[in-house]
């Protein structure tokens, strides 16, 4: 084998215009999974914005904030190939958002003034 | 004399074996590397958008104003830019997997086109919301704001300043000379990684800082 062809998580990277959806159902599509990545993630920040736009609510927060963790999910997930790389990446990348949103929180917690 | 050759043809594929074998193992390690990196660019931003997220929570009047101001139009268009640059990336990755290399450089062109017209209207952004008073400079109407709207989606647009650059001279100026192929793309991957992650950045900082 050549040198400088590369094995391992690679091959598992094949190109495929179709795309398996729950339920059994699949649709083919130019660009297979990326593309359909790009749609869902295109229509969820139209949802943000929409959403934003809409009177402050109770739930205007915790709507934006999932709509931008599954935007998130989805571009870790199929666009940078966590579901297909080693696993330990995903730890790599999950222990200083974990720090970081722990941080976060306790600073949110803390007064702006004093306790 | 037909032993002797099936015991060469044995030791060659188990040379063979062994060299892909380690070279898997160097495809892998070199990705680890990467998303160390990675991991060490999310503290950076976590600590910015925290910072700005406590401002944001004790400072929600000021916020709003800043928002009638500024409005979502531009950033909702920098957005949809980054994410079809995103797009564009991952196809040309898929390009060269398939071995279409002038497809890999069409795609990545497309990459570093959009990722400058992003940077272009950040600079129109900035000029609109200076005009509103969102300035650095002490005594300015929106001081406190820009001290905390400003690093984060500053350092971002650096991020994609330099994706940029890395596009060109090392995938697109590469491929054009030659480089890269259906068996050798990782330095593809490598900036997939870098460019995704710049754009799963502006994900949270659209969110955080411009929707909330």
């Amino acid at each position: 084998m050549d040198e400088n062809k590369q094995t391992h998580a690679q091959s598992e990277h094949a190109p495929n215009d179709t795309v398996h959806l729950p339920g059994g159902r699949s649709i083919t599509l130019p660009g297979g999974i990326y593309t359909f990545v790009f749609v869902i993630l295109a229509l969820l920040t139209v949802f943000e914005i929409i959403v934003a736009e809409l009177p402050d609510g109770f739930f205007t927060l915790p709507l934006l904030l999932l709509a931008s963790l599954l935007k998130a999910v989805l571009v870790v997930t199929f666009y940078m190939h966590l579901n297909t790389d080693n696993r330990i990446f995903r730890l790599v990348l999950l222990i200083p958002v974990g720090v970081m949103l722990l941080s976060a929180m306790w600073l949110l917690a803390v007064p702006p003034v004093a306790w | 004399m037909s032993e002797v050759s099936i015991q060469h043809t044995d030791v060659s594929v188990s040379q063979a074996a062994a060299r892909a074998k380690a070279k898997a193992l160097r495809v892998s390690n070199y990705k680890f590397a990467m998303w160390l990196y990675l991991a060490s660019e999310v503290v950076i931003f976590g600590t910015l958008i925290a910072a700005y997220a406590v401002f944001r929570y004790n400072n929600p009047e000021v916020v709003h104003e800043v928002h009638k101001e500024a409005g979502v139009l531009l950033v909702a268009i920098n957005t949809f830019l980054l994410l079809m640059s995103s797009w564009c990336m991952v196809m040309g990755l898929r390009d060269i997997q398939m071995g279409n290399r002038q497809g890999l450089i069409r795609w990545i062109a497309a990459t570093a086109v959009l990722g400058t017209v992003f940077i272009a209207l950040q600079a129109v952004e900035y000029s609109v919301l200076s005009a509103a008073g969102v300035l650095m400079t002490p005594g300015a109407e929106f001081h406190a704001f820009a001290a905390h709207f400003y690093p984060p989606t500053f350092f971002h647009g650096l991020h994609v300043f330099v994706g940029v650059l890395w596009a060109v001279i090392w995938v697109i100026i590469p491929a054009m000379r030659g480089s890269y192929g259906p068996g050798d793309y990782l330095g593809v991957e490598f900036f997939g990684l870098y460019w995704h992650f710049v754009d799963v950045v502006w994900i949270v900082l659209f969110t955080v800082i411009y929707l909330w």
